[in-house]
């Protein structure tokens, strides 16, 4: 199968200015700015395909959002190439944009002061929508999206939460082959979260729209994301499962074992004892070196127990390991495109 | 294209329906901008009562080239509301205007339909009542020709005063900021042009002249109607320039603006 993003080596640098400071640092500075040259996204490679659904994480100022606004055309690459969908983005603007969808979480797409229905009319003049598909899809994500409410308030007055499932609503419409989701759960609550995970995942299982979604919320990623990229100081540091990943870098699981008896020393090969109350005793072991069945056949070999319990450390704590720690650097785990 | 102005009009007309939600409120905006903006005009005409003319011109004929200026800079204000970069700069700043650029559609037509200040009309109303009063109060020699051309100056002001705010949005795009210096040529190009310009100092003309054409909009053509003897000698075409000069300031400034778009860049962030 083709791939429907191709990135190669793509690069942005931008300029930061440094000011001179002073009383005369504003009349220096017409004359004399030195600057400095942040690479934003240094020589990124990788491939989406048809119907994928790829999460883009990394810490703030990664690159996230520089590379989000080269695929979607706004910013023109420092070097490197780039198609979508046989496009290059900045290139063909008009044409290029009819079957792509974008949601910023930061900022709406639809017209402030106008009501949804006037929005969502114009989007259908605007991606000249036919009648059918338009009232098929705007029945079913008005459904979905339970924005049936609000539809008659203009813009400027819905909560974020609404007018997040307004926007996701608008970048569907027109049926495109391939949206962008920049943040699109930031600052909502648990309740909204859920609804446009279920919407996300909807669209992408039934009308296999390729998806790529860019966010803080790891819980995002790992409810909704197969596939992911990690970029960090404008390097992809991993492209691969998440599952892999968290195998590799889940580090620590954790056994709670509540024992039938007292035992003055429940020892285990392979795990060490981190709390001990009472009968209860908490161990931890590494996934790396033993299986938490050989683990559980040990313990009730030994011991009589009469409940146990275990756990992975959760995948935000995984995930922040990996940026604080740098795991992946150097590391030249996952840096090739998985098979398609 | 025609679908694209279709869509304009739609967005336009979706907009004043918003804006006229309010009626009464709306009306009552309208009426009090006609009479904020013509009492500049009163105080004007009391001023002028004690010295008869100013510069060789009656109350009555500076009635008319100012009727007909603020009648001009009020449609385009309003025309062009999505360029004034008051409110062009903040959209570039906010990041909608990348939005913009997301959507399948030509982006000036976009742009011009992103805001359509409807109250302008009071701005509008206040150059007419002044206009038709000094219409009132001059004895022109009317011919058909000069009945006709009173429109097409009317018209050449808007693509005028539109060329101007076309360049200054996209001078926003550089500057993120608007620069204050292109206001001295748009209202105060529009102040200007509300006087018979050789009342004013030579060095002001000259800049109203070749760096931004304002006098062949209001002054020439206005020395013609009027049939007034003109002070600066300027041979007799230059009456009848002023649709020429609108619709070269309107393509020089769109082709500033394309350039802008096309050399725009998005933030990192």
């Amino acid at each position: 199968m083709e791939p429907i993003i191709q990135v190669n080596q793509l690069a942005k640098s931008f300029k930061v200015y440094r000011d001179h400071k002073g009383y005369f640092g504003a009349l220096i500075n017409l004359f004399d700015r030195k600057y400095d040259l942040i690479k934003a996204v240094d020589k990124i490679s990788f491939k989406i395909y048809p119907g994928e659904l790829v999460g883009y994480i990394g810490p703030n100022g990664a690159g996230k959002s520089t590379t989000i606004k080269m695929l979607t055309g706004l910013l023109v690459p420092t070097a490197g190439e780039l198609t979508v969908n046989g496009y290059i983005p900045w290139k063909e603007r008009k044409d290029y944009v009819k079957d792509i969808g974008a949601v910023f979480g930061q900022r709406t797409t639809l017209w402030w002061d106008l009501p949804l229905t006037d929005s969502f009319d114009l989007l259908k003049r605007i991606y000249e929508i036919p009648d059918e598909t338009f009232s098929k899809n705007y029945n079913l994500f008005r459904e979905i999206l339970a924005l049936d409410e609000f539809m008659k308030i203009p813009v400027r007055g819905l909560s974020l939460g609404q007018r997040m499932r307004a926007d996701l609503c608008a970048a569907f419409l027109h049926n495109p082959s391939l949206v962008f989701l920049d943040e699109p759960t930031i600052g909502l609550d648990v309740v909204a979260k859920q609804r446009i995970r279920e919407f996300i995942t909807y669209i992408n299982q039934e009308k296999h729209t390729t998806i790529l979604l860019t966010t803080h919320d790891i819980s995002d990623i790992s409810k909704l994301c197969e596939r992911v990229l990690i970029i960090d100081h404008g390097k992809i540091l991993f492209n691969g499962k998440l599952d892999a990943l968290l195998s590799e870098f889940g580090g620590k699981r954790i056994l709670s074992v509540d024992f039938a008896e007292h035992y003055p020393e429940p020892l285990l090969d392979g795990a060490q004892i981190i709390q001990r109350n009472g009968n209860k005793v908490i161990y931890s072991f590494e996934r790396k070196t033993i299986s938490a069945s050989k683990l559980i056949n040990q313990l009730s070999s030994k011991y009589r127990i009469s409940d146990l319990e275990v756990r992975d450390q959760p995948i935000e704590d995984t995930i922040r390991r990996i940026y604080e720690e740098r795991l992946l650097y150097n590391h030249s785990y996952g840096k090739e495109n998985p098979p398609s | 294209m025609r679908r694209s102005l279709s869509l304009l009009f739609r967005l336009l007309r979706i907009q004043i329906r918003s804006q006229l939600q309010y009626p009464t409120s709306f009306i009552l905006e309208v009426i009090g901008n006609t009479v904020v903006m013509g009492s500049f005009f009163v105080v004007f005409a009391l001023t002028l009562s004690r010295f008869e003319n100013i510069g060789g011109w009656t109350l009555g004929e500076v009635a008319f080239i100012w009727g007909i200026t603020e009648f001009s800079f009020g449609m385009m204000d309003m025309v062009f509301s999505g360029f004034d970069y008051d409110a062009f700069g903040p959209m570039v700043r906010k990041g909608q205007f990348d939005q913009l650029l997301l959507r399948p559609v030509n982006i000036t037509l976009q742009v011009l339909g992103s805001r359509f200040v409807l109250r302008n009309l009071g701005k509008i109303m206040e150059g007419l009542i002044i206009f038709l009063y000094g219409l009132s109060q001059i004895e022109a020699h009317w011919t058909v020709f000069k009945v006709l051309y009173i429109p097409i100056l009317s018209i050449s002001q808007v693509l005028f005063f539109g060329s101007l705010f076309i360049i200054g949005a996209t001078t926003t795009f550089w500057t993120m900021e608007r620069l204050e210096i292109l206001n001295i040529f748009t209202y105060g190009g529009s102040e200007i042009m509300s006087y018979p310009m050789h009342i004013f100092p030579r060095a002001i003309r000259l800049v109203f002249t070749f760096l931004v054409p304002a006098i062949f909009l209001s002054y020439f053509p206005t020395v013609f109607i009027l049939g007034k003897t003109d002070p600066l000698n300027a041979p007799e075409f230059t009456a009848f320039l002023a649709p020429f000069v609108g619709i070269a300031m309107l393509l020089i400034a769109l082709r500033f603006w394309r350039f802008g778009v096309r050399n725009y860049q998005s933030t990192g962030s």
